[in-house]
């Protein structure tokens, strides 16, 4: 490795940060890609359907749908770039991004295998090495960013329901971000730290050391509270077509367009993978003390594509909650949950457990 | 007329929502494992040039005229189907042929001109019940489509030739002369 490094005029901390990002963004996107085509069949298998199978490569390699990507991706590609007229021009090319970038960098303090030494060097597999200070308040922090992707992208396109929507999502993400901060700060409380690495250790490697079985309670506010940070269903407020036509994207075509949806599903898979490193201690390998590198890895990405699965699952099982139903739930129900849930772990801890 | 609420008595374990969802979300994985591991072919979904339905009997699709073992038309051009037509897409032209007449038991009008407007037709199948002779079928052919609104007009040699292939039929372009009476006048 030093000597690729060297090749490429770079020091061996610089070559290795640099292939993390590489590798750990551009695996994060292509995930995202993917999972519009896991949404499309997963749907389709559970309403007793097919789904998209008939786009083939030169006619005749279909891949079991996965070159309906492409088509999707070269069809998106050059279709017309609009712009409406009355929009706002700036914001209206910057949202896509804003929303984008949030969804995809809150990944970087995740660490997605076991740190390794090599040649007298430790290697740490998070993108951002533990100890930076930022720990796990950095994709808390990250992720109410993300409310400006959705606010701005209604805004800037000038329409009544780009605005509803865009309003209505993040008053939602804005609201439910209380209740899933405070189910992560009983967390961080009982771990006695805020690095991801140390949560991860805290849990060890038995299932039932695991943050699921400690928080229960926890779990459920932080994942239902996941759903609304996402806009994913049932709490997909940006959009909504028999009420304010497409939602916060009604304006958005080509490429813009795809840069939003990609952004769901990268802040699906960041959001996915929080939950992995929280609640099911992260890249441990159940019952093994030890893993291998490889090992805590592919333990991890089996945890976060599972709860990326869930998303899915979830979306195409439950019906859509009422506006005032959801701000029920969040403020009347979540916040309470959470907020019992500290105080009991705080309880907890004063009687020395 | 007000309307009927009908209220529920949700219990305690429905009301946490979290059993309800959970129960909700094995439904649907059961679907979703089932549809997995079904072959396609066994799958409710027809995929449709690949596969095509089993049609039912009494299925009304496109017409055929029938014909004699001879290859001469059933149709003795009565009029009765223009006349039974609700979307009036049939027009017939009579013609007589008069050397061959009543007397030694042959047919003694034939249409010259049968044409179906398949674009104005609705498959009712008026038709083939006002038919006298049995000489129109409603068959099990569905797939009735052409590039321009002309091919859509469907003329006599058409129409006898819909289903030539399938029955393992000739196909026909021409009236043959008949050779033998098809039935037997008492005079």
């Amino acid at each position: 490795m030093d000597k690729l490094a060297s090749m490429l005029h770079m020091t061996p901390a610089i070559f290795w940060m640099v292939a993390k990002v590489v590798i750990v963004f551009s695996a994060i996107m292509l995930l995202a890609s993917v999972w519009t085509w896991v949404e499309r069949r997963g749907s389709a298998m559970i309403q007793d359907r097919i789904g998209p199978n008939r786009a083939a490569i030169f006619g005749k390699i279909r891949l079991i749908g996965l070159s309906q990507l492409l088509a999707d991706g070269i069809k998106f590609f050059f279709k017309e770039d609009l712009v409406p007229d009355d929009a706002n021009k700036g914001l209206f090319w910057l949202a896509p991004f804003l929303a984008f970038v949030p969804a995809l960098i809150g990944f970087a303090v995740i660490p997605f295998g076991k740190s390794f030494v090599s040649g007298g060097v430790t290697y740490h597999l998070s993108v951002l090495d533990p100890g930076n200070g930022m720990g796990l308040l950095y994709p808390m922090a990250i992720g109410g960013m993300a409310v400006y992707g959705v606010l701005l992208a209604a805004w800037s396109s000038n329409n009544k329901w780009s605005i509803l929507g865009g309003m209505r999502a993040s008053a939602a993400m804005v609201s439910y971000e209380i209740g899933m901060s405070l189910a992560v700060v009983s967390i961080f409380m009982t771990t006695g730290g805020y690095d991801p690495a140390d949560v991860i250790k805290a849990q060890g490697h038995l299932p039932w050391a695991w943050n699921i079985v400690r928080q229960p309670l926890g779990f459920i506010v932080f994942f239902t509270c996941m759903y609304a940070e996402t806009n994913r269903l049932p709490f997909d407020f940006a959009e909504g077509e028999s009420e304010i036509v497409a939602g916060f994207n009604t304006e958005y075509g080509s490429m813009k367009f795809s840069l939003l949806a990609l952004a769901e599903y990268s802040h699906l898979m960041t959001a996915s993978a929080l939950v992995a490193t929280l609640f099911f201690g992260g890249w441990q390998v159940p019952f093994v003390q030890n893993p291998t590198v490889m090992l805590s890895v592919a333990s991890f990405l089996l945890k976060m594509l599972f709860f990326a699965w869930v998303f899915v699952w979830v979306r195409w099982t439950l019906p859509r909650f009422r506006y005032d139903q959801l701000m029920h739930l969040g403020w009347k129900v979540m916040l309470p949950m959470s907020m019992v849930n500290l105080v009991f772990h705080a309880w907890r801890m004063s009687q020395g457990h | 007329m007000g309307v009927l609420v009908k209220k529920v008595e949700l219990s305690w374990l429905d009301r946490t929502y979290v059993w309800p969802v959970m129960k909700g979300m094995a439904i649907t994985f059961e679907h979703f494992i089932k549809q997995l591991f079904t072959p396609t072919s066994k799958r409710y979904t027809i995929q449709y040039p690949d596969m095509k339905k089993e049609i039912p009997e009494g299925y009304r699709g496109l017409h055929e005229l029938k014909r004699f073992e001879d290859g001469a038309i059933k149709c003795v051009a009565c009029f009765m189907c223009q006349e039974a037509c609700p979307a009036r897409c049939i027009s017939i032209e009579a013609e007589e042929f008069s050397d061959l007449n009543i007397t030694q038991g042959f047919e003694e009008k034939r249409p010259a001109i049968f044409k179906i407007d398949m674009l104005r037709c609705i498959y009712c199948g008026m038709c083939e019940e006002a038919c006298p002779k049995d000489a129109i079928w409603l068959r099990k052919e569905y797939e009735v489509a052409a590039y321009d609104r002309l091919s859509m007009q469907y003329g006599k040699w058409d129409l006898m030739n819909t289903y030539a292939q399938a029955d393992g039929k000739d196909r026909i372009s021409q009236d043959p002369t008949p050779s033998v009476p098809r039935r037997t006048i008492v005079m």
